[in-house]
This record gives structure tokens, C-alpha cells and sequence, in this order.
């Protein structure tokens, strides 16, 4: 892969990333003004979860839970980073940089330790 | 803060729109201002001020750094190589917050607005020594080039003193893990200041790292249950707005003249947050 292809992809996963991140965010944020945070767009019934819990999202989700829908955008808004130097450990591993195709590489296992295991 | 209603969502959006604006004119990063204005104006707990801030962070880095990516002024190797250590020093501030006092974050969270506040008066904006790359410098590939479109073509850099620039760097993911913030004035000093990389190269490599930085200590803050949305979605939101259009209001105008502007406002709210900490711990 060119540097430039490189640079075009990692810049274009950045700004699909912030962009649907952002969408569901106002998305949700917008219908807490309508029916609640913890209410549902397909009239179903409030929600008792903590507003801090990330759990069941899924199944929230199915509701069309205000809450639900900005907690899966602020998720999908931390994994753009995570997805950003993903995308650079192939981009390097393509251009034969095996330094730093490693050095990307341990910079992700950085992240996805912090994100499944610490707390 | 548990309940929240449509009025404090909107006020909270409106504030953090504020936030960026005015921080990206000050040539500072938006969270700088938001945990401030949320501790401040809303009562918010610090904590999720930090969880609110810190996602914010990652928005506006992320959106400013997909376009310098593009114009080649970012140097990805030398943002990647760095970023080995403001992700550990994030993980490491992320994780000592929850054993910090309220007051203490203030405290820092003070002396870092101050400090963003010295810098744009004392930044100076000489040309880059071309001296012979370091033995290092090349071993990691740390020399490059960019193009600058004001002198109309390619200036070559390399990176100098890296262990010490690494260990700043360290320190700034700390800092950003602990408050929540992009902490973006420490990572243009390590990368300016120590390794001597033009400023261009500084402050749009800065940018391309404050997202991973922040992601980093985020995971943590989500998992610890300091990302409340009710908070962190107009947060971010705000902020990230704010941000594009401060951006689209810096071209127009001169950008030292602006910073200048609202240089008073960076060191009224460096002082609050010192007062504040104070204050808290009689």
C-alpha cells in the first residue's frame, strides 16, 4: 500500500467513526427530550437500569431506549481510535514496516487492555 | 447529579457548545473548559465530569485529526512511536484518579489551564534547526518531512532527544488520564520543546494522538461507570460542535490576535479551579 492510500484510509475510518458515533449520540439525546431517557421510542416500558451501565445493551436497544441509543454511540465513539490504529497495524504491515507494524500492534494491545480488562 | 431535566440536558449542551468555541479559538482543547463550567454551573460530581470530558476529547481530536491526516502533515510513525507511551501513561493516570481527592484534580486541572495560558504567550514560532538526524532518530525512522504551504515547499525534520520527549509524553497521558482532558499543550511541548519537530508537525501529530491518548483511559472511565449519558451525549455533542465552528471562525480572523482575547479568560478559570481546590480541602 502507498503512503497516500494509507494516510486516505486511516483519515476516512477517523471521520466515519466521529460521524455515526455523533448521529447516534444526537439521535438518542434528541429523543430524551421526547420521551425520557430511560423511556422508549416504541412506547414500551421505562427502563430501570443505571444510567452508567452498559449491560443488556442490545436488548434496550430494541426498545428504542433514548439512553441505549446515545450509550451505543459514545461506544462506537471510543472504539474509532481503537479502529484507527487497527487499520494502521495492517496499513504499516502492508507498507513492510515491520517496526512499526509492532509498535502499532502493542499500542493496540494497550487499548484493548484498558477497554475489557481494567477498570 | 441524578436526575436530570430537558432544561439542565439543554444547559449542558449549550455550556459544553460554549466550551468549544471558546476553546478552540484559545487554542486550547474543549475538556479544559467543560469540567470547569460542569463542576461549576451544574454541580455535576467531578468524576463524571471527567467521564463526560474525556469522551468529548475523542470526538474533536478525532474529527481535527482526519483532516490533517490527509494533508500529510501529521507524522503518523512519530505519532504511533509516542503513542507507546501516552496510552501506558493514560491506563496509569485513569486508574490513580479513583484514589485521588476531588481536590487535588482541581488543583492540577488549575495549574494545567495556566500553563495552557503561558504557553500561547511565550510560543515562539522560529524555524526548524536542520542539524544530522540522530543515530536514534533513524534507527526509528523518525525523520521526515512536510509540506508547508505559507514558504511554498518541503521542510525536512527529525526527531532530537527522544528519550527525554518520551518521557514527557508519558507524563501527558497521565495528566490526560487523570483529568480527562486531551492535555494537547503538554504533548506540543514535549514534541516542539524537547524534540524539536516544527511546530505544524507538533500540533497536528498532538491532535492525531489525543484520541488514542484519551480511548486508552476512557475504557476505564466507562467501565468504572463514570460515563453517565445523560451527560457525556450533550458533552460531546457540545463540544464537538463548538470545536468545528470555532475552527470556521479562526479562518477569518488572526489567530494570535484571538488568543490573546481570551488569554484573561484561561487564567480566570486556571485560578478558579486552584481557589476551588483549596477551598475544598479546609
Amino acid at each position: 500500500m502507498n503512503p497516500e492510500r494509507f494516510r486516505v484510509m486511516v483519515s476516512t475510518v477517523l471521520l466515519v467513526g466521529v460521524s455515526i458515533s455523533a448521529a447516534l449520540i444526537a439521535l438518542g439525546f434528541g429523543a430524551a427530550f421526547a420521551v425520557g431517557w430511560q423511556g422508549s421510542l416504541l412506547g414500551q416500558g421505562a427502563s430501570t437500569a443505571a444510567a452508567t451501565d452498559y449491560a443488556d445493551l442490545p436488548a434496550r436497544l430494541a426498545k428504542l431506549e433514548p439512553l441505549a441509543i446515545s450509550q451505543l454511540g459514545l461506544v462506537a465513539l471510543l472504539a474509532t481510535p481503537v479502529l484507527r490504529v487497527a487499520a494502521s497495524v495492517v496499513g504499516f504491515a502492508l507498507e513492510k514496516d515491520r517496526l512499526y507494524a509492532a509498535v502499532t500492534l502493542i499500542v493496540l494491545a494497550v487499548l484493548l487492555t484498558s477497554i475489557f480488562v481494567l477498570r | 447529579m441524578i436526575q436530570t431535566t430537558p432544561e439542565t440536558d439543554l444547559g449542558i449542551f449549550l455550556v459544553s457548545l460554549c466550551a468549544g468555541v471558546i476553546g478552540s479559538l484559545a487554542g486550547v482543547g474543549g475538556g479544559i473548559l467543560v469540567i470547569p463550567a460542569l463542576t461549576t454551573i451544574f454541580g455535576v460530581d467531578i468524576r463524571l465530569a471527567v467521564g463526560a470530558s474525556i469522551v468529548s476529547v475523542i470526538a474533536t481530536s478525532s474529527g481535527a485529526a482526519s483532516a490533517y491526516v490527509r494533508d500529510r502533515i501529521t507524522d503518523m510513525r512519530i505519532g504511533m512511536f509516542l503513542e507507546l507511551a501516552t496510552t501506558t501513561g493514560a491506563v496509569c493516570g485513569a486508574i490513580v484518579a479513583a484514589y485521588v481527592s476531588a481536590s487535588l484534580l482541581f488543583l492540577l486541572l488549575g495549574l494545567v489551564v495556566l500553563l495552557s495560558a503561558g504557553m500561547q504567550v511565550a510560543r515562539l514560532q522560529e524555524e526548524v534547526p536542520t542539524d544530522e538526524p540522530s543515530h536514534l532518530a533513524v534507527r526509528l525512522k523518525l525523520t521526515s518531512s512536510y509540506p508547508d504551504r505559507r514558504l511554498g515547499r518541503e521542510i525536512p525534520y527529525s526527531a532530537r532527544r527522544i528519550p527525554l520527549g518520551f518521557a514527557m509524553m508519558w507524563f501527558a497521558g497521565v495528566v490526560s488520564g487523570l483529568l480527562g482532558i486531551g492535555s494537547g499543550v503538554l504533548k506540543v511541548l514535549a514534541m516542539d520543546g524537547a524534540m524539536r519537530l516544527p511546530m505544524k508537525v507538533s500540533s497536528a501529530t498532538s491532535n492525531f494522538m489525543i484520541g488514542v491518548t484519551a480511548a486508552a483511559s476512557a475504557g476505564i472511565y466507562l467501565s468504572r461507570g463514570d460515563v453517565d449519558p445523560r451527560i457525556a451525549a450533550p458533552v460531546a455533542l457540545g463540544v464537538l460542535l463548538g470545536a468545528v465552528t470555532g475552527a470556521r471562525l479562526l479562518q477569518r480572523v488572526s489567530n494570535r490576535s484571538v488568543r490573546m482575547i481570551f488569554l484573561p479568560v484561561l487564567v480566570a478559570v486556571g485560578l478558579e479551579m486552584i481557589g476551588r481546590s483549596l477551598g475544598l480541602s479546609i
